[in-house]
């Protein structure tokens, strides 16, 4: 520790965590409005005030893209890695925002939606979280929010859900901090870069072992996977959203520095062989599991599952383009599927509303845009052109090739060759004629989903065609 | 400029097509048609058009949006034009507007392909042309009576083709990771920038792809039921032109740039070739489905021009350029003439059609042209590229090749004529409803493709020079800037 401990936090310091402390002050300002609003304001007031704060977050996070910052003594790093990490972050928080208009009745929105800022502050922790506590901070953060929001729903399965779910990320953050405590054993520092200079030790690969199946439980990476589907299918469309997205960037933007900067170099090979083992085992599960289902949040659940173990072996290797691709893809990913989560919602009549494959059915010449943006997200997720989710392939593809991996690029492939089936079978269902008596056919009550849907169809075309990956994303830690 | 028109051009038309609001038929289709009209225009009346590139990727290899004209590639896309005017010209389908826009991205898409000098754009659009054709399958096929559900025959199409669009995928990100850039299509001396490690890999990724697209047996059971099923305008263009990709990227692809591992999967390729040469004819001599003694007879043709790419011979690479022309001359015709009988009859069933030509002798005279020209008639286009073909491979020393291939040259004339004579002549079906003659709209769609049939049958040499200049395939690269 150094002297400069005693007079901390510097104004460096707080620079750094601004964009994470504007989240979680505005979900303050919304719970303040809410006691002075009239009750017919409640609901546009909590959403406004949290858009508000989450522009200005990202604002001040795009300012600093180019900075370095490492602050509170190496426990938070912020610069261009986490930076894009966070911008994620807070895209998908807006768009969840639009998707229903914040989650639960009137009365319950401000604290939703403050539930919802807090978990964003917790995945914005995360990203630039470089010694174990802060990651712990981040992680818990993150998932005591969502705990409450998944438990919102009136639905009879909610609460299953929010139990099931609280059990098990329970469980999975047990395995995390004895794994910490292991790791912190074998090296004597809670700082990921000392771990990275730490003498291998039987000790050290358990702590890091262990660490690796907490983070992989979050990921919900194939074989701690199973939680996924239930959660989602009984949390409100919009959370459900957000937790597809946002406990994703945030745990791979662990998973990642964890990955690259905190393993000694003589046992990281043989440390993250596992790793992406796991990633190459979701790709196949998590799209064979993906097939049977008939329920779109289920599906989706499980097609998470897939796109997660692609995002994961854009990192086998370590390689300094694998952050980038990796990254790029987790950005596509992010589009493609809060927009589809927007057509969802576009599709239900309210939050709790169960919204099966056969719904599509016909949808193509019942709502035609509607019908064509689906596809062009699907195709996107299914790694067809013109899409982000194309190029991303590709990239990873590459990259994976490049590092040695070629397997994983093979199991890439075959993983696809499957979702080709998950996603198409939606498209085929919306195009092809069908007897429109047994349809039900459901309207949102807004209109609001439709600008994230435009906005991810926008942004899926142009990454696909322009793909922008950061460059200045390394080092991770200093 | 004109190369970037082609492909953007389409497509973005297609899309605003999609937009407009429900009842502008009329006016879709006129656009469609004035589209491919003008596309055709362009590519015949400027066939110099410069290449058009924009970098695309710096890392993790060298790609860029590259398009141009190639020595074959000129002659499909100008093949392609002509057969989505004629598809659009006489066509009449439920919901126009979409079915044109659909029409209209699958011709950007296609264009595309053949257009693309970067093998990773290559790769996109090779994705991209397969989603308008199942979308169409969906949305307006024919199913056969009795046939399975909707849509089987779409998801079959797709199934198969996106597995070659996976492999082709893997394959291409190896190749740009290996040789630093994927805009190499149409490059002089890029040999053995695929070292003998990779090389067989990447191949077989390339060449799973191709051999799907053509398709050659076994891989060809998606191929029947979506000739079958698929509405007139769009098989023809599918079967005049999708399925001419793999070859094409065997000859651009492989040949240059894989030379060794095209050499090497040679006899698997011989015996795929003649397997789908001999099995197709057969099988076609046996079908009551008029679409799908064309579908077979394809599955015929097409393993003729791979065994001709295969047996590394100017004169049978010249041949296959030729065949690869021709056969989309014919077959397009030939699915569109069959398109005007069903409509006209109101079945594709060989065994209650039949004396068609007392009635209709102009559609007999369009179905008689097509026929002769898929049977390799003297004079016509399909003769120019058979006899290239196999003068090439017997001259390259596969005489017992060159022999087999002569079989089904003769059965073809079995199976085609059988066809036009069951339709046109024989006892007139009792049951057949009266109906007039082509229009002058079907004969306008039809006279473009039997006029090219015509001057390549008279001077192959306008396709065929390409390949004809190369002292020896695969080891210069035959794929030269035209």
């Amino acid at each position: 520790m150094s002297p400069a401990t005693a007079n901390f936090p510097t104004a460096a310091d707080i620079g750094a965590l601004l964009p994470a402390t504007i989240v979680a002050l505005t979900a303050l300002v919304a719970l303040f409005f809410d006691l002075l609003a009239p009750a017919a304001t409640r609901r546009i007031l909590a959403v406004l005030v949290a858009a508000i704060g989450l522009a200005g977050a990202g604002i001040v996070l795009a300012l600093h893209y180019g900075d370095h910052t490492v602050a509170f003594d190496g426990a938070f790093v912020q610069g261009g890695f986490s930076t894009v990490f966070s911008e994620i972050v807070v895209i998908a928080t807006l768009a969840t925002l639009t998707l229903g208009l914040g989650v639960g009745r009137d009365d319950q929105v401000a604290g939703s939606t403050a539930l919802l800022l807090w978990s964003a502050s917790g995945a914005m922790l995360m990203t630039g979280a470089s010694n174990l506590l802060t990651i712990f901070l981040g992680i818990e953060l993150l998932s005591l929010g969502l705990y409450c929001l998944c438990a919102i729903s009136t639905r009879a399965t909610a609460r299953e859900a929010a139990l099931k779910y609280l059990i098990l990320s329970s469980m999975a953050s047990g395995f995390l901090v004895f794994g910490m405590a292991l790791l912190f054993g074998a090296s004597g520092s809670v700082s990921l870069s000392t771990l990275a200079v730490t003498q291998p030790s039987v000790l050290f690969s358990l702590g890091a072992g262990l660490f690796l199946v907490g983070i992989a439980f979050k990921l919900s990476l194939v074989p701690f996977h199973l939680w996924t589907p239930d959660v989602y299918e009984g949390a409100p469309l919009a959370v459900t959203a957000f937790m597809s997205v946002v406990t994703k960037a945030g745990t791979l933007a662990v998973l990642c520095r964890f990955a690259y900067a905190a393993l000694p170099a003589q046992t990281a090979t043989a440390l993250l062989v596992p790793v992406w083992t796991v990633a190459a085992l979701s790709m196949l599960v998590g799209n064979l599991a993906a097939l049977a289902q008939t329920d779109m949040k289920r599906l989706l659940a499980y097609s998470g599952v897939a796109q997660v173990g692609y995002i994961v072996a854009a990192f086998a290797g370590q390689s300094a383009a694998g952050v980038r691709y990796g990254i790029f893809y987790l950005a596509a990913y992010t589009f493609m599927n809060l927009g589809a989560f927007a057509v969802v919602v576009l599709m239900s009549r309210d939050a709790d509303a169960v919204v099966g494959v056969s719904r599509f059915a016909g949808l193509a010449y019942r709502r035609p845009w509607l019908a064509a943006a689906m596809t062009f997200f699907l195709l996107g997720l299914a790694g067809l052109p013109p899409t982000a989710g194309f190029t991303g392939k590709i990239l990873i593809l590459a990259t994976t090739v490049g590092a040695g991996y070629a397997w994983l690029g093979g199991v890439l492939i075959l993983g696809t060759a499957i979702s080709i089936y998950v996603y198409l079978k939606i498209v085929r269902a919306m195009f092809v004629r069908v007897d429109m008596a047994h349809v039900r056919d459901e309207r949102a009550p807004g209109a609001l989903p439709w600008v994230t849907v435009a906005v991810c169809a926008a942004a899926v075309f142009v990454l696909g065609l322009y793909p922008l990956t950061p460059s200045n994303v390394l080092p991770l830690l200093h | 400029m004109t190369v970037t028109a082609l492909v953007i051009g389409p497509i973005l038309l297609g899309f605003i097509l999609y937009a407009l609001p429900k009842g502008a038929d009329g006016f879709a289709r006129g656009t469609g048609i004035a589209v491919a009209a003008l596309a055709f225009l362009a590519i015949a009346l400027k066939p110099d058009a410069p290449d058009a590139s924009v970098p695309w990727l710096a890392r993790p290899f060298t790609a860029a949006f590259h398009l141009g004209y190639g020595p074959i590639s000129y002659w499909v896309v100008l093949l392609l034009a002509a057969v989505i005017f004629g598809g659009l010209l006489a066509v009449r389908v439920p919901r126009a507007r979409e079915f044109t826009a659909q029409m209209l991205v699958l011709q950007g898409a296609m264009n595309g392909v053949f257009l693309a000098k970067d093998l990773l754009l290559f790769a996109l659009f090779w994705d991209l042309m397969l989603i308008p054709v199942f979308l169409l399958m969906l949305g307006w096929g024919m199913p056969a009576r009795g046939a399975r559900s909707r849509g089987t025959a779409a998801w079959r199409y797709l199934i198969y083709n996106v597995a070659g669009g996976l492999t082709l995928l893997l394959a291409t990100a190896a190749f740009g990771v290996v040789s630093g850039s994927t805009d190499v299509i149409g490059a002089a001396a890029a040999t053995g920038a695929i070292g003998e490690v990779w090389g067989a890999w990447i191949f077989a990724g390339f060449a799973f792809a191709f051999l799907v697209k053509t398709p050659v047996w076994p891989l060809h059971t998606w191929m029947p039921d979506t000739y079958a099923e698929l509405p007139p305008p769009v098989v023809a263009a599918v079967s005049a032109v999708q399925s001419k990709a793999g070859l094409y990227g065997f000859i651009v692809i492989g040949l240059p740039f894989l030379t060794t591992q095209m050499h090497a999967a040679a006899p698997l390729m011989f015996v795929l070739g003649l397997v789908a040469l001999l099995y197709g004819a057969f099988i076609a001599l046996t079908q009551d489905d008029a679409k799908r003694v064309l579908a077979y007879s394809s599955l015929s043709h097409l393993g003729l021009i791979l065994i001709g790419i295969f047996s590394f011979n100017p004169i049978a690479l010249a041949g296959a350029a030729v065949y690869i022309i021709a056969h989309g001359l014919f077959s397009a015709a030939g699915f569109l003439t069959l398109g005007y009988v069903e409509e006209r009859e109101e079945t594709r069933s060989l065994a209650h059609l039949g004396g068609l030509a007392a009635e209709n002798p102009r559609l007999c005279g369009a179905l008689l042209v097509t026929a002769l020209g898929a049977l390799g008639l003297p004079g016509l286009a399909g003769f120019a590229g058979e006899l290239l073909i196999l003068t090439g491979v017997y001259a390259a020393g596969f005489w017992w090749a060159a022999l087999v291939a002569l079989v089904p040259i003769v059965i073809a004339a079995g199976y085609m004529l059988r066809l036009f004579q069951t339709i046109m002549h024989g006892p007139k079906g009792a049951d057949l409803p009266e109906r007039h003659d082509l229009t002058w709209r079907e004969g306008l769609a039809l006279a473009p493709l039997i006029v090219g049939l015509v001057l390549l049958g008279i001077n192959p040499h306008a396709v065929a020079s390409f390949a004809l200049t190369q002292p020896t395939i695969g080891v210069t690269g035959v794929a030269g800037n035209r």
